[in-house]
């Protein structure tokens, strides 16, 4: 109970999380929402056509690790930045604040959660699902943005520079986040095929898949 | 020994290095030699980066990785220091000719010094979004997306590198004309905790506002895109960095066509025309 009360606090934004308190305890406690959170949604998630155990637990797993490796990939240009534009001493304050900013996320995808299985229910249509995730997953990363902002305030009030990074932050991890989660395919699983961790074959990149969809589109 | 080289690094990122007091005589005294070092190591780096995407290209294909991907990935490793070494030789000297023509007192030392540590902002840009190459070159086969991603990175770095040069040089010039920092109070009811804030915020990216030698600067902006057409032909000289999955291995490609037209013919090819 304790610590689901924590959990609203990452939803509050409040301050401890990011500066001052104790490090280790906002940490753990970002982390674990991530897990836990994330895992639920990604349960959700591969529960497409029936609850397929693996399905659901791959994509449980699946979930935590999207946000945490486009997190480690994009960490170090965003170093290397914040740097250069003289911010080093707030490092770890913006890093906490994004890291709390993905913990809401998961949190913002869980209470969609429900939405997701009510559509799984009213339609068989696999293409329909994708298309709903892929809403589902938009309305919740510009929610978070919401909290990014939130969390950022009092950065940007000590240095309106800042403001750059957080910007900077969200375009790197956009960029590399969308073709992570294309990576990471299958998260719904196409039901009535063998389940995979990963599909093969399928990487692929899924800007040139995108833009080839639309010149068809557009051509045809 | 590394570690102090980084630390120099890190000092130029952070802006230490060329704060007004260490400016104060028209020079630049900084210590780069380290720097150099860790500048060529993290150029390495982000040469293997590229190189990575021949080789897991082959790495999946039938064919297990071929000795052409791993010769692809040396030499890029090999040829990421050397554009920049080389576009440095071809720009430097025009530089110097017309600094000192335009009656500015930095000296050659001062000039190099600072161009080192350009190329050390430049390639820790440049190794940091490494990872990010990698990645795409794992998950992608599109050969002109991955053109257009180096490219994209390289000019990120790029541009920061060069924002700090001319920040830099603006600074030194107000050094130089022995203007006091923080530059001018205009408004006196303005406060004294804006002023103090202003004084801050410093970092190796600030903008500044004061009589520059505007000469001097003007050359350093001329140069500043002569430095970045040069580099991107360069870079076109010296490829293949990627590796085309339809052509053989070789160190260098025949000598035609320009770093522009084929970029505008990446981006079209991308886009399926």
């Amino acid at each position: 109970m304790n610590s689901l009360l924590r959990v609203d606090d990452i939803l509050r934004a409040k301050r401890w999380l990011v500066r001052g308190g104790n490090h280790a305890r906002s940490l753990i406690l970002v982390v674990w929402t991530m897990i836990v959170f994330g895992g639920i949604y990604g349960s959700v998630m591969g529960s497409f056509g029936g609850a397929r155990f693996y399905q659901m637990l791959f994509s449980a797993m699946k979930l935590p690790i999207l946000l945490a490796a486009t997190f480690i990939l994009s960490l170090p240009s965003f170093f290397v930045v914040t740097t250069l534009l003289g911010l080093r001493d707030d490092f770890a304050a913006s890093v906490r604040a994004i890291v709390a900013t993905q913990a809401g996320l998961t949190i913002i995808l869980f209470s969609l959660s429900p939405f997701t299985l009510l559509w799984y229910v009213s339609f068989d249509s696999y293409d329909a699902a994708i298309l709903f995730n892929l809403l589902i997953f938009t309305i919740a990363s510009v929610s978070s943005q919401w909290l990014l902002r939130r969390f950022y305030r009092p950065l940007i009030l000590s240095n309106p520079r800042h403001r750059l990074m957080m910007w900077s932050w969200l375009v790197i991890y956009a960029f590399v986040g969308i073709q992570m989660g294309w990576v990471l395919r299958p998260f719904i699983g196409y039901p009535g095929t063998a389940t995979t961790f990963f599909r093969a074959g399928a990487w692929g990149n899924a800007y040139s898949e995108v833009l080839q969809i639309a010149w068809r589109f557009l051509g045809a | 020994m590394m570690l102090k080289w980084f630390r120099q690094l890190d000092g130029i990122l952070r802006g230490d290095a060329i704060q007004i007091p260490a400016l104060k005589h028209g020079r630049i005294d900084m210590p780069v030699g380290g720097v150099m070092v860790v500048a060529l190591i993290l150029a390495m780096v982000y040469g293997v980066c590229m190189g990575a995407y021949a080789i897991i290209r082959t790495a999946w294909s039938d064919t297990g990785v071929t000795d052409d991907a791993v010769m692809q990935m040396v030499a890029s490793a090999v040829k990421l220091p050397l554009l920049f070494f080389l576009t440095l030789v071809v720009t430097f000297p025009s530089l110097y000719v017309f600094n000192a023509l335009v009656g500015s007192r930095l000296s050659l030392a001062s000039v190099g010094r600072l161009l080192v540590a350009m190329v050390g902002v430049m390639m820790a840009v440049l190794a940091s979004l490494g990872p990010i190459v990698v990645f795409f070159s794992a998950s992608t086969t599109s050969y002109p997306f991955m053109i257009l991603l180096n490219v994209t990175a390289a000019s990120i770095a790029g541009i920061l590198g060069l924002a700090f040069l001319l920040r830099t040089m603006g600074r030194l010039v107000m050094a130089q004309n022995r203007i006091d920092f923080p530059v001018v109070q205009t408004d006196e009811e303005s406060g004294d905790i804006a002023q103090e804030d202003e004084q801050q915020i410093s970092s190796s990216l600030d903008p500044f506002q004061a009589h520059t030698d505007t000469k001097a600067t003007a050359v350093f902006k001329i140069w500043v895109v002569v430095f970045a057409v040069a580099g991107a032909q360069m870079s076109w000289v010296l490829r293949p960095f990627i590796g085309s999955p339809d052509m053989e291995f070789t160190w260098f490609r025949e000598r035609n066509s320009s770093f522009f037209l084929e970029v505008l013919k990446s981006i079209a090819e991308l886009l399926g025309a």
